[in-house]
């Protein structure tokens, strides 16, 4: 099925491109990748030379996993194994409040557009979707009032 | 009374709007079955046995006569005539159909209700004690905090999906009428040092592995209330586990992890990264508070009326509790008639109920965690008139505390979740021990059932527990005693094997016999002398002696 990247109401590209064997890290000279949290934990020595990484988390692994390398993803992303994992969202908010991480946090996997605010509220600025789900997305964005009882 | 602001009223209407709008992709098939369930049981839409359950939330137990009329037109109109009243102080519609469901979410609007939370693995409804604000002993009135953890937990960005449900109680003084410590998060409020705060309670819980909260912290100031919930359900949410349905509660967190490790992960989060923006403010509060004023206003010279009729007598010794102002009382209406489902009102009780509470109790009816109503303000003078009203519609049972007061899941006859029934239980109890003497010389004695091991009817804290089990096709009852849920919570000792459903009551006359004779004093309850003589003269007359 054809994904997308939604950031707020914008359609665009994903930028990031999956490496499944580090062997081909040269060929990837100025391109954005993305790894998972094995790749990493295995090769942070290669990879700590490149930029441009960003690192893929399922929803059972936790940031405490890449706690101290933080700051040297352009990305995180969560991977929702199921909508029902709410575990990313106390993830995200971590990074954001406790981290203070100020770049991009993705969401990915299996989530439902009827999550697409509180993912915005607990620190997402973008999420992973599938091309046909666009319209119910952007439904949701749309219903939103602004009209919340948290800060 | 809480009334709703504009900002309340928009948030309920987007949530309708939003379900119809789920509703639609359902049909359509854009949401899957397994998509959509979760969605339909935030708004309170569980599919049971015979057809679809829609439990529609009562804030901290507190309804107006406004909103009593609306359920009871609600019952009428989308279902079978009557509602049923939970342990969670909401009521529970048994039979709506799945395309009514929006109508009823919109009618429910106009009154200021909803069923937002009332299921799901997020924070239910705050429950409360039902004689907040009213009586003597508390240090100030818990409502408003309920009121606040209610907008606070009401669509949480970070916690509406859980590793499982998620249930707060907040009370005020030692005495505990909210089975406050079988909750996931127990808050007391006290008093120290001229300053009041919090207590808090994590991890209680009943279900399939019961639990009693343990303390977590002995006072939480007013201002950081909301960051402290807050750092103990990230944590929960972090850390809870998500592989056994039947481990996912904070229950079971906390037992695995160890009292000690949880408190010190909550509050180091806590100290570090509180949120400004959550901690409250003196005005805040205070405007919350104001919703809460009690509409009377100081002691008034009203008198009980005398009259030469037992029944009457009976009713006011039992159900009838004073005021904290004088000249008032609160009147307990048992929702425990003779031989009725317990916790079923029908639409014509809710109706003249409304009327009641209008003209009699300021308009306010609350609702109890053990399945009655009560009418918070009632001048003292009206009482023989109100008794008449009530007993016209059946709502004067004098059973307040006693034998046939028992709280009642609904049981295989409606719980798709259910192994056995649990309310023709309730009603042979009501059925045998209906003779009032006979009740009152048994005195205070609570009889808790649930037709499953899910514990809806929470019989780990009954006096009498009952369980209703499966075996092999039959109906099997598992009886536990000593269990209380007030303030010294306890969970209740299994007797022994399980009785067949036919042998049941038999069990149950020779529990109340043995009591009986192990009592010191007459007015020595079932509890205090289960405490003193424990569980083995009970188990003695149930399994040894053949003639009990």
């Amino acid at each position: 099925m054809k994904q997308v990247i939604l950031k707020k109401d914008k359609i665009l590209q994903n930028e990031y491109v999956i490496i499944n064997d580090l062997k081909d890290l040269s060929n990837f000279n100025s391109q954005k990748i993305i790894i998972t949290v094995e790749q990493w934990l295995a090769n942070k020595n290669i990879l700590k030379k490149k930029k441009n990484i960003g690192i893929k988390l399922n929803s059972d692994e936790s940031i405490s996993m890449i706690k101290d390398d933080i700051d040297f993803f352009k990305m995180i992303q969560f991977n929702f194994i199921t909508f029902k994992d709410g575990r990313p969202f106390s993830e995200a908010k971590k990074l954001r409040v406790e981290f203070k991480f100020k770049k991009e946090i993705r969401a990915s996997g299996h989530i439902l557009p009827d999550q697409y605010i509180f993912l915005l509220r607990c620190g997402f600025n973008s999420v992973e979707i599938e091309t046909s789900k666009k319209k119910f997305w952007l439904e949701f964005l749309e219903m939103d009032s602004g009209l919340y009882y948290q800060p | 009374m809480y009334q709703y602001s504009e900002k309340d009223k928009q948030i309920v209407k987007n949530r309708t709007k939003e379900f119809l709008f789920q509703v639609k992709r359902r049909i359509n098939g854009d949401l899957t079955e397994e998509e959509f369930k979760p969605l339909r049981l935030m708004n309170g839409l569980y599919l049971q046995l015979h057809a679809y359950m829609l439990r529609v939330a009562i804030p901290y137990g507190e309804l107006s006569y406004i909103q009593l009329k609306k359920l009871a037109e609600i019952s009428e109109k989308y279902d079978k005539g009557y509602g049923h009243f939970t342990t969670r102080q909401n009521i529970q519609f048994n039979w709506p159909k799945l395309e009514d469901v929006p109508k009823i979410l919109e009618e429910l609007a106009d009154v200021e209700m909803h069923a937002i939370q009332t299921s799901g693995n997020c924070i239910r409804n705050i429950s409360c004690d039902h004689l907040a604000g009213i009586n003597n002993d508390e240090v100030e009135d818990p409502r408003p905090w309920c009121e606040i953890i209610r907008k606070w937990s009401t669509f949480h960005p970070e916690f509406s999906f859980l590793p499982r449900k998620f249930k707060i109680a907040v009370i005020a003084c030692d005495t505990d009428r909210a089975a406050m410590k079988v909750h996931d998060i127990g808050l007391k409020l006290v008093k120290k040092k001229n300053e009041v705060g919090f207590e808090v309670f994590v991890g209680g819980g009943q279900g399939r592995s019961p639990f009693i909260a343990k303390k977590i912290n002995d006072f939480v100031k007013k201002k950081d209330l909301l960051n402290y919930l807050e750092a103990i359900l990230s944590i929960y949410n972090e850390m809870g586990r998500r592989d056994n349905i039947y481990k996912a509660r904070i229950k079971i967190l906390i037992n695995e992890l160890g009292e000690k490790k949880l408190k010190s992960l909550v509050e180091n989060k806590f100290r570090k990264f509180a949120d400004k923006k959550l901690s409250l403010k003196e005005n805040e509060i205070q405007e919350i508070k104001n919703y809460f004023k009690l509409p009377i206003s100081g002691p008034i010279k009203s008198e009980i009326p005398f009259k030469k009729n037992k029944q009457y007598t009976n009713w006011l010794n039992q159900n009838v509790i004073e005021h904290k102002l004088s000249g008032y009382s609160i009147i307990m209406v048992s929702l425990k008639p003779y031989n009725q489902p317990p916790g079923d009102a029908t639409a014509n009780q809710m109706k003249k109920l409304s009327k009641i509470a209008q003209e009699f109790s300021y308009g306010e009816i609350r609702v109890t965690h053990e399945q009655n109503l009560v009418l918070p303000h009632v001048k003292n003078s009206d009482l023989f008139n109100v008794w008449n009203q009530l007993k016209s519609i059946n709502l004067a049972t004098p059973n307040i505390g006693l034998i046939t007061d028992a709280i009642c899941c609904p049981g295989m006859d409606y719980c798709a979740l259910a192994t056995a029934r649990s309310i023709p239980i309730s009603q042979k109890i009501s059925r045998y021990f209906k003779d009032q003497s006979i009740q009152e010389k048994i005195g205070k004695i609570k009889i808790k059932i649930s037709g499953c091991i899910n514990a809806c009817g929470h019989h780990h804290v009954g006096n009498i527990g009952i369980l209703g089990l499966d075996r092999n096709g039959e109906e099997s009852y598992q009886i536990s005693l000593g269990g209380s849920a007030d303030e010294n919570t306890n969970i209740g000792q299994i007797v022994g094997p399980s009785f067949p459903e036919k042998e049941l009551m038999k069990a149950i006359k020779t529990i109340v016999k043995t009591f009986e004779n192990n009592k010191k004093a007459k007015n020595e309850d079932f509890l205090t002398v289960f405490n003193r003589i424990g569980i083995d003269p009970f188990k003695k007359d149930l399994y040894e002696t053949s003639n009990s």
